[in-house]
């Protein structure tokens, strides 16, 4: 299982097949931290796509390799990939969006609402 | 009576601005049918018809005598019957009343009265509204979303449609290997429960999980899961087979492989709605993403406090 296994050492505790053992609350917001982390890293680096193109990996694994790791040690993979794809797909919404707004229309978006003060 | 027609007339010519008052004489005749009727519609309603005919009649009379003097005379004889200086007790009443019926405690009167009919008006089309929806999937037939289930919460213990009577139900459908969208809606889905509980109290409504994942969500995980969401949420889970058919009746769509190795790391592909369900298990109305946490809270009480007596909602919710 490669680094997946030494992934119980180091990041969050896995399944063997790169799941979330427990898809905690710590878990996720270990998880979230580490794709934010990778995802500045990529906005240093001007790369949109880690994932879909072959140039994008390849990108991805010189300029953001370490992050990278990191973000696969602490999320189940399916989520990295879930992540991954999202980073596009978002940046493809809001380019259509900021196309809506310009031509006039109006988008209506409404973050997720969290709790202020999180339960133990 | 008389008075009545011939004082709104005087009225009316000394309103108008002295260009037209000639030719308002002039014409005089020709517009008294007319004329006269108006008055009798807004200024003499109170005089009986017969009586208010008779006051047309010798009004016209006046009328052809006002075009035989010429509209030089017409001021007199409309201004001498009234002098400034000298005031008759007709006259002081009519000062009196000079605002008309504009007056503070009318306008209070008023204002009061407009509020209060717009109030009740947009209380009661709002009301109407949400009736209508939820009165959609009543009556004959079986509701449109929703129906028997058979699962099992995350105790562990049987838990079917029967369970829900006699309460609302919030129904979400997610699983715990769900990347962002479920947790965020759970946080949310725990701030409506308790507003819409602070509100309505706290034995009104069940909020329910089910998930869309029962080869991994099995009791004890989402025992460990929900609670960090709200301790009250149920978890709901079961086999392959019944949570398929609890989807389908909740015309949920969901992309979990039916057959998966354990440890097996897959996302699910699932609707993301709320379900209201009413205490005789009906569907209501469904709550999507884009509702902040407030105002799902509010169209859910507001659901609830349309559930009115005849359903005998203290009796079974005791």
């Amino acid at each position: 299982m490669g680094w997946f296994s030494s992934a119980e050492t180091d990041g969050v505790k896995k399944t063997s097949g790169g799941a979330f053992a427990s898809p905690s609350r710590t878990n996720r917001a270990k998880c979230y931290e580490a794709r934010d982390a990778f995802f500045e890293c990529l906005d240093r680096n001007s790369i949109l796509d880690s994932i879909n193109s072959k140039d994008g990996r390849a990108a991805t694994a010189k300029a953001c390799g370490d992050s990278d790791l990191v973000f696969e040690k602490n999320c189940a993979h399916s989520w990295v990939e879930y992540f991954k794809k999202q980073r596009v797909v978002n940046y493809k919404k809001e380019l259509t969006i900021k196309k809506i707004e310009a031509e006039g229309g109006e988008v209506n978006m409404i973050p997720p609402q969290l709790p202020i003060g999180k339960k133990a | 009576m008389s008075n009545c027609i011939a004082g709104a007339t005087s009225r009316a010519l000394k309103a108008a601005p002295p260009a037209l008052r000639a030719t308002a004489v002039q014409t005089s005749v020709r517009r008294t049918r007319t004329f006269a009727s108006t008055c009798q519609n807004s200024t003499t309603s109170r005089i009986a018809a017969g009586r208010g005919a008779q006051s047309v009649r010798q009004w016209q009379g006046r009328g052809r005598g006002v075009e035989e003097m010429g509209g030089g005379e017409q001021n007199r004889m409309f201004s001498s019957s009234a002098p400034r200086g000298k005031l008759t007790t007709i006259e002081q009443i009519r000062s009196r009343n000079k605002g008309g019926p504009f007056n503070l405690t009318a306008a209070i009167l008023f204002v009061g009265a407009s509020g209060g009919l717009y109030v009740y008006f947009t209380t009661e089309k709002a009301r109407m509204a949400r009736k209508r929806i939820a009165e959609q999937t009543k009556g004959v037939g079986k509701p449109k979303v929703g129906g028997p289930f058979d699962l099992v919460d995350h105790e562990g213990k049987k838990f079917t449609n029967e369970d829900l009577l006699g309460k609302y139900a919030l129904v979400y459908f997610g699983f715990s290997h769900c990347p962002d969208i479920c947790p965020d809606e759970l946080d949310k889905m725990a701030l409506m429960y308790d507003k819409v509980r602070e509100k309505c109290g706290t034995d009104v409504i069940v909020p329910l999980m089910v998930t869309c994942d029962p080869a991994r969500d099995n009791p004890a995980v989402l025992k460990e899961y929900l609670k960090e969401f709200h301790p009250h949420i149920v978890g709901l889970t079961g086999t392959y087979e019944n949570i398929k058919q609890t989807c389908k009746e909740y015309r949920v769509y969901f992309s979990t492989p039916e057959h998966v190795k354990p440890g097996q790391d897959y996302l699910v592909d699932h609707s993301i709605y709320f379900y209201l369900m009413d205490p005789e298990g009906d569907f209501v109305e469904a709550i999507g993403r884009n509702f902040t946490a407030d105002q799902a809270a509010k169209v859910i009480s507001d659901h609830i406090s349309d559930w009115d007596k005849p359903l005998k909602k203290e009796q079974r919710w005791a």
